[in-house]
Parts: structure tokens; sequence; C-alpha cells
């Protein structure tokens, strides 16, 4: 290797080192600062490494505040999401593919335009609609609002991922004895799988980590996701717990990057649908 | 095995007529070619056989059940897909043994047809691989298997060589005609390419834009084309073509056309066709082998000669009209060369100006 080449390397691995850090410290310090007791807290010069490890913040989250409850309807409502816009969007996307019926371009062409419309626009009238239909204060409020914007993104990206299968698949299928649902099942969301399980992802990110509606339609401590919960708890006008804080992130961004990890493989699958080919 | 019948049957997409007033008997256990360039309706009339699209009008039987509103699953056919279509997240085994499962078979009896199929098409080494894993012709036996295992009474197959190698195609062709009379079931074959049609099937029905021009032996087909677009859609280099004329004096007809005049063998024509001291405006057609170079005839001049080997196809300028002909390799000629033409008398085929349709006894 050439010394040009070599210098080469050196400054590319020092820039992409550079961007990984820039990326990684502020969660970096999230970890330390979770984990430092709090007598270090404020130090000036701050410590990078704490002297003591102490998971006595994590003990308190965990003891005095409701952050398990809050968990448990993030949870809740980050799956329960997910599993209805995963129905509903790779049955939509599957019939705009696949059925001829009068409007279902037009169809298509509307679902992307709510998409186009700022979710802030509708926290109003879903606000007022929630009470109207007796759902105010529910988890299942913020089930369908989440629904409502991540739907669309939903059904044009499987509706994209879904085209790439060919059809003659499901033609086979049903020569060979299938009913049209279970040549859907059979065949189609096998092959759909990659596609389904990054906007899975996608709208269980969108669901976890969404707070303005939350903090709209939401008001009372059961019902509460992470997001707002943790933002009530631990932040008031006088006074930030920053360790508290810093423990509930880590352990927010826990079942993320766990989610992450298993189903990577899938995701970069899916940023680049259509040039996979059966 | 069943007889398939289609009787008076459209298919229009909007305001495209792909299938005209179509209709056609297969006998059971005939091997049916359907021919014709692309779009003209050939893959859509086999998707109405199969279910996979609905007749604008008209009727289809299966045997003697009318399937028009029957699914694709309940129609007792097997269809080869062009693309294979097989199910890439299956094994073989899987695949072959799909239509089987949907059909409610004891899993026992399954084990045994799969292995039947699997051994018929050499496919037992490989039933525990992925379709991504196999060769084109392997994938396509694989296709053949799937369609095989459930004893289907009509075989419905898809341009399914297209995508196999020169050489491949011609060793698939041997195997399928096998296999046809090993198990004569009633197979339809959707092509465009001839060869095919011509050395596998019983009948070929020749379309062209949803429209049957001929359905008859390969032999009648490349002998008695009955229109001047079959005429010139079956031979491979195709027909040659002459627009001129024809009259009658005194009982002898005579064309005229391209600079050649020559004398109707009596009989080619019915009788009556052209009243005495009349004319009529035709198109004369011969196959490149009709026409001999000689020291006699018609003066032409070659313009390509193409050596293929066991033949050589040579082009040549007869006043202006580009006339092909096939000649024995053993016929030394070159460009540039003067030669003689003569036409095969009992060869000339006669087709009508206005539809082409054929004038021929």
């Amino acid at each position: 290797m050439s010394l040009k080449k070599k210098s080469r390397r050196v400054l590319f691995n020092l820039f992409a080192w550079s961007v990984i850090g820039l990326i990684a410290f502020p969660l970096i310090w999230m970890l330390v600062t979770s984990i430092k007791p709090q007598s270090e807290l404020f130090l000036i010069p701050p410590t990078l490494l704490p002297s003591e490890i102490t998971f006595e913040h994590y003990w308190r989250l965990i003891d005095e505040t409701p952050f398990l409850t809050y968990m448990k309807n993030s949870i809740i409502l980050a799956l329960s999401t997910t599993a209805v816009v995963i129905v509903i969007a790779t049955l939509g996307a599957h019939s705009l593919l696949r059925f001829s019926y009068p409007g279902r371009e037009r169809l298509a062409q509307l679902v992307l335009f709510t998409y186009l419309l700022p979710s802030v626009v509708l926290i109003i009238p879903l606000y007022f609609l929630m009470i109207w239909i007796g759902l105010a204060n529910s988890l299942i409020s913020l089930v369908i609002a989440y629904t409502t914007f991540s739907l669309p993104y939903a059904l044009w990206l499987l509706r994209s991922f879904m085209a790439a299968i060919p059809d003659d698949l499901e033609s086979a299928a049903l020569v060979d004895g299938a009913t049209r649902m279970e040549a859907f099942i059979d065949v189609i969301l096998p092959q759909a799988l990659p596609g389904i399980i990054s906007t899975a992802l996608f709208t269980m990110i969108l669901a976890w980590n969404e707070y303005l509606y939350a903090l709209v339609l939401v008001n009372t401590d059961e019902s509460r996701p992470l997001t707002t919960g943790v933002m009530s708890i631990l932040i008031t006008s006088f006074n930030i717990e920053w360790s508290l804080l810093m423990a509930a992130s880590v352990m927010m961004s826990v079942p993320l990057i766990v989610a992450f990890v298993f189903l990577q493989k899938y995701l970069t699958r899916g940023f680049g649908a259509g040039a996979v080919k059966g | 095995m069943s007889e398939v019948h289609i009787n008076h049957v459209y298919k229009r997409f909007g305001d495209v007529t792909a299938v005209d007033d179509l209709s056609l008997l297969f006998k059971a256990g005939e091997f049916v070619s359907v021919l014709g360039p692309s779009g003209c309706g050939k893959t859509t009339l086999l998707r109405m056989l199969a279910g996979l699209e609905t007749p604008s009008a008209g009727e289809i039987s299966i045997g003697d059940k009318v399937v028009n509103d029957l699914p694709p699953g309940s129609r007792d056919i097997a269809m080869v897909f062009q693309t294979y279509a097989l199910y890439p997240h299956m094994t073989v085994r899987g695949n072959i043994e799909y239509p089987l499962k949907k059909r409610r078979t004891p899993k026992a009896e399954r084990a045994v047809k799969v292995k039947d199929a699997a051994e018929l098409l050499q496919l037992e080494e490989l039933l525990d691989r992925k379709p991504r894993q196999l060769s084109g012709g392997q994938q396509q036996r694989v296709a053949l298997g799937r369609a095989l295992v459930r004893d289907p009474a009509v075989f419905l197959l898809d341009e399914p060589l297209s995508n196999l190698d020169a050489k491949l195609r011609a060793h698939m062709r041997a195997e399928l005609i096998q296999l046809h009379e090993r198990i004569g079931k009633t197979m339809v074959y959707v092509t465009h390419d001839q060869l095919e049609a011509m050395t596998m099937s019983h009948r070929i029905a020749v379309l062209r834009f949803g429209v049957l021009q001929q359905f008859a032996s390969p032999d009648e087909v490349y002998r008695k084309p009955a229109n001047e677009f079959v005429a010139g859609f079956i031979g491979t280099p195709s027909m040659n073509f002459i627009a001129g004329e024809i009259d009658n004096s005194d009982g002898k007809l005579t064309f005229c056309g391209g600079g050649v005049a020559l004398s109707v063998q009596a009989g080619l024509l019915p009788d009556g066709l052209i009243a005495d001291g009349d004319k009529f405006l035709v198109k004369m057609g011969f196959r490149p082998e009709d026409i001999f170079i000689g020291d006699q005839g018609d003066d032409a001049l070659v313009s390509v000669v193409e050596p293929t080997g066991h033949e050589v196809i040579v082009l040549i300028d007869l006043n202006g009209n580009e006339v092909v002909a096939r000649v024995n390799p053993d016929v030394r000629l070159k460009a540039g060369d003067k030669v003689k033409l003569r036409f095969r008398p009992d060869k000339l085929h006669f087709f009508g100006t206005k539809e082409g349709i054929r004038l021929n006894v």
C-alpha cells in the first residue's frame, strides 16, 4: 500500500470515528450520568468516568415513581399501534396493488395526501372526537391517534415493497387451490416479511417516542406513556432530577436498542426494497 | 383427461379487446399450441382457462362442466408459468407439495405423490433445496412437478421454455413431448416460438389481435396457411410475397408482378375465381425452399449470403423485390452474383389483397 493510500485511509477512519463520537457522546454521557453518585453530578471539571458506580437512581425511579406503569403503558401502546397498523397496512397495500376497482389509484393518492397533513393540526379535532366518543384519557385514544398518522406512510412503504412481489406467485397459489386469503398468507406475506418488519419498526419507534399527542390526549398517571410520564414526574418548573432523568432515558432506550439488534438485518433489507429479488 | 371447449369467448380491458369471439375445441389428450406474436391475446386466453381472468362474454367448459364461475383451484387444471412462479421461501418439496396440501391430501399420500413426481422429473436430489439454489432448467422441472403432482385434467403452459438458453430449450422440448406421451393429458401450450409449436403440438391455434387465424395441424398450417398473416408468421425465414395480378385469358391463368410473369398451374386456384378476360389483384407467396437458383428462369442479383452450415440463406434482389431463398451449401454463391430464379409451380400460394385470405384450392 502506498503512503498516499495509507494516509487517505487514516484520514477517512479519523473522520468516521469523529462522526460516530459526535453521535455517541450524548448517549455515553446519558449512561455515565445515570450511574454516577448524586454528589459527583455537578462537579467542575466534570468526570468522564464516575469514581463510584451506583444504581441508586434506577432503584429510586422504580420504587418512588410510577415509572413501571408508564413503561407498561408505552409497551402496550407501541405493540398495539404496530399490530393495528401492520394488519391494516398489509391488507390495504395488497388491495391497492392486486385488486381492480374504480378509484383505486385515487384512493392511494388520497392516502398519501393525508400523510402530507401536519399531524399537529389534527390534535384539537382528535381531542374533541375522543371526548365525544368517550375515549379521552385512555390508551386506546392514543392507539387511534398514532394509527391515523402512521398508517398512510406504512401503507405506501408496504405498497412499494409488495409491488416487487411477482403477480405470478399469487396466481400460482390460486391455481394450486388456495383461496385468496390463503394465497395472501402462504405466499405474499412471507415474501413481504422484510418490508413488514421494517414498517413495524418504524411504527413502533414512532409510537414509543411520540410526545405531543400523549400530552394533549392523556392526563392521568394510569394511562400516561413514558414520554409524558417521565416529563411530568422529573421535570418541574423548579427542579430537574438529572440523574433520575438519565436513568429513565437509559431504560427507555433499551427496548428499542434490543429491537434494532434483532431486526437490523431486515431493516437494511427494507431500505433496499425493490432491489431484492425473490 | 378432458376436452376443453371455448365458446364465443371475448375479453375486453377497457377499450382494448384482447380476445375477440374465440371458439375452439381442444380434444381430450391433445397437445395444442396457441401461437401468436406478443399482445395477440394468447396469455389472456390461458389465464381465462385457468380462472385468473373472467371472460367478458362467452363460455368456457372443461370436460362437460362450464367453468366460467369456478375459482382456479376448482377447475381441475394445473398451470406452469413463464416465470415458473416457484414459491421462493419453500423448498422444492414444499413447492411440489403445496397443491396437495391445499387439497387436504393426507400426509402419507402426499409424500408418495411428491416422490413419484420427483422421480419422473429427476428431482429427488433437489427436494430439500430452495428454488434460488437451482438452475433455470431445474426450476422449470420443479414448476412441472408442481403441476404434475395433482394429476389435473388439463395442463396449461405459458411459454414455459422462453427463459431457458437455446440448448436447454431443445432438451426440455423433447422432455415435454415425452412427458405428454407418458401421461396423455390435454395440454394447452402458449408460445410465440413457432418452432416449439411446430415440433410439439398435434394442432396449432394461431392468434392475431385476439382473433383466431387458423386452427390446424402443424403440417397444414405450414402447407396451407389460411391467410397472409399465418403464411408470413410460420416458417423461418418467412415466406416471400410479391404483389401482382392474375389475369385469365381463354382459361389460362397468368401471374404478373414484380417483373415476373408465370403461368399458374391448373388446379391450384378454384375454377371460376376469375372470369375469362378478367384480372384479379393478388399477393403471391412462396417459401424460401420453393425457389431454385440455376441457369433458367428470371434474372436476379444476389445481395447477401448467410451460410448456416447445413444450408445457405440467400437474399436476392428480384427486380427490386427482396426474395429469400434457402439453398444447398454446395451451391457456391457470393454477393453481387447474377443468377436465374425458378419457382416450384405447385408450391405457390395466392392471397387476396384486401384481407389476405388464401385463394388456393
